[in-house]
């Protein structure tokens, strides 16, 4: 018997540089039940939200759904820590919510993701110069120790900070 | 010029009448993995999971494959995604638990299209839209009830009349799902270091002015109310308010309440920047960064934070300066060993919550390394 799926579902996120100080994150997301997109326009330094569009395009609500007005509501918001509760707190509770909150974190996590991006370029590819890399990192950002499994106690990523705090103990 | 691109993709198919197996691919320009799951019908529980790399940010990455074994047995209900956050996202990898929960919604909103699916299956003339039913609907959290409003003086068993130190930010599980300290534990640990009083400031909960003074007098350690609250510009302290504030609040709606309470507001952790990039990267001065909403709505800013960088410190200090606001410092605690990694030394006594905003907006204290990060 052939394994015919039931749900499929696209999800794509795409972060352009539309100019010095601004960036555009678009987020489409298709699938079984539902199609639709969200576009944010974001102005560096502060990472403020500028614009914020989007529709559903299909959906068992209807169709060409405008959504825009739902969205608007998290311009001024900062792309950075914590803007997925503030996402979900501003725009509220209507039904397809949690959808368009979804769209936008993918938004927002893609921006972040294009300047880690940026930063990781620079990571050097031998095993010696990815240890000096990744714990200068995680010295400069204490939050990333024990962030993942690569940046966790006993990762040979780690060696030197584990040696910093058997130094400090001395 | 496209800079970042990631693409997403999860696939569910039906096992047999009990599970549901998804597969899930995620290809962006840093990261390269895939995951297949099982799951249990109809309580949507994670049965089986297996994952691998295609490419990684580094080279002990793989480091996180057994750890997805953490997601086993959770069940797709109103905590799960940050229960999947705190397991698999950072015992294991967040983008790994980026494409679990992408796959886990696919697999809840595939289960809910099953019924009608096997309905059309006997009903063939039925329409399509007839099978959504109420599929986009997001499942409602349960409404928490309103804390008490009842106001009340609390006395402290300290009378100090001398400077005292005063961890101004900490959170205590569960009242904070964030923090894994109890509030007991966080209390042991503040009077073992000598600190001489704590404010709980837990992420949009309110304490019962009973149970903390419960707590006061079991212990006999001065223990303070605030809260933790989210706004559009970020999160605020918030002290003398006892409104229960749920979910998130336009700054400009909280700072309205807290002048009319005649509370006291803390712009807190203002810069706490990105995991792998901070301010410099993005050209923010701190003259530009001064001319944020929130520095013209709060009485001071939390300059000494222990779950920043240094960095991120300095920075809040340089803003605050320029501005002129008062500074304090709070370790933010979340976890046992953080309490008092820094604190506020305050010139006069404080006995209760209302010395506290007093003091306060007397200005006479200073953030201080108490502990030490």
């Amino acid at each position: 018997m052939a394994d015919i799926a039931c749900f499929t579902r696209n999800r794509c996120t795409t972060v352009e540089i539309v100019d010095e100080q601004t960036t555009r994150s678009t987020c489409r997301v298709q699938d079984t039940a539902m199609e639709a997109w969200v576009e944010i326009l974001v102005k560096s330094p502060n990472l403020d939200i500028v614009e914020a569009t989007g529709e559903i395009r299909r959906s068992s609500e209807g169709n060409r759904l405008d959504i825009s007005g739902d969205l608007r509501k998290v311009i001024g918001a900062r792309v950075g820590p914590g803007i997925k509760k503030i996402i979900r707190g501003l725009i509220g509770e209507r039904p397809f919510v949690e959808m368009m909150a979804i769209l936008l974190d993918e938004c927002c996590n893609g921006v972040i993701m294009s300047f880690t991006r940026d930063v990781l370029l620079a990571a050097p590819k031998d095993t010696a110069g990815e240890k000096v890399f990744f714990s200068n990192m995680v010295r400069a950002n204490p939050r990333l120790y024990n962030s993942c499994a690569a940046l966790s106690e006993g990762s040979p990523l780690m060696e030197t900070l584990e040696l910093d705090k058997i130094d400090g103990r001395r | 010029m496209i800079k970042f691109t990631r693409n997403k993709l999860a696939s569910v198919y039906r096992k047999d009448d009990d599970v549901l197996s998804v597969h899930g691919v995620l290809e962006d320009d840093i990261y390269g993995m895939e995951v297949d799951l099982d799951l249990g019908l109809p309580g949507l529980e994670i049965l089986a999971i297996s994952g691998r790399w295609n490419r990684m940010e580094n080279a002990e990455c793989f480091r996180a494959i057994p750890f997805l074994q953490e997601a086993v047995g959770l069940r797709i209900d109103q905590d799960f995604t940050q229960k999947l956050q705190k397991g698999v996202g950072r015992k294991a990898c967040r983008h790994f638990a980026d494409l679990i929960l992408e796959c886990c919604e696919a697999a809840r909103d595939a289960a809910r299209l099953i019924p009608k699916k096997d309905q059309e299956a006997k009903k063939p003339d039925v329409e399509i839209d007839d099978y959504f039913g109420k599929a986009g609907e997001p499942e409602k959290p349960g409404i928490p009830a309103p804390a008490s409003l009842q106001k009340r003086e609390m006395e402290t068993v300290q009378d100090a009349s001398r400077p005292m130190v005063i961890d101004l930010h900490v959170h205590s599980a569960p009242a904070s799902p964030c923090s894994s300290v109890p509030v007991e534990q966080l209390i042991e640990e503040a009077l073992s270091i000598g600190l001489d009083g704590i404010c709980l400031t837990d992420h949009n909960h309110r304490w019962e002015p009973s149970e903390v003074e419960a707590l006061r007098q079991k212990h006999g350690l001065l223990i303070l109310r605030g809260n933790e609250i989210t706004t559009d510009q970020g999160d605020i302290l918030v002290l003398g308010l006892e409104e229960d504030i749920k979910g998130v609040i336009k700054l400009e709606e909280l700072r309205e309440k807290v002048l009319k309470a005649q509370g006291f507001m803390i712009a807190a952790h203002p810069f706490r920047g990105f995991l792998t990039f901070g301010i410099g990267y993005l050209g923010l001065t701190p003259q530009k960064a001064g001319k944020r909403p929130v520095f013209q709505r709060v009485d001071a800013v939390e300059v000494r934070n222990s779950r920043v960088s240094e960095k991120e410190n300095r920075f809040a200090a340089q803003v605050a300066k320029i501005l002129g606001l008062p500074v304090i410092g709070g370790s933010d605690a979340h976890k046992p060993g953080e309490v008092g990694r820094y604190a506020t030394r305050f010139a006069d006594p404080i006995r209760n919550e209302h010395d506290l905003i007093a003091a306060l907006k007397k200005g006479r204290f200073s953030p201080i390394v108490f502990r030490g990060p």
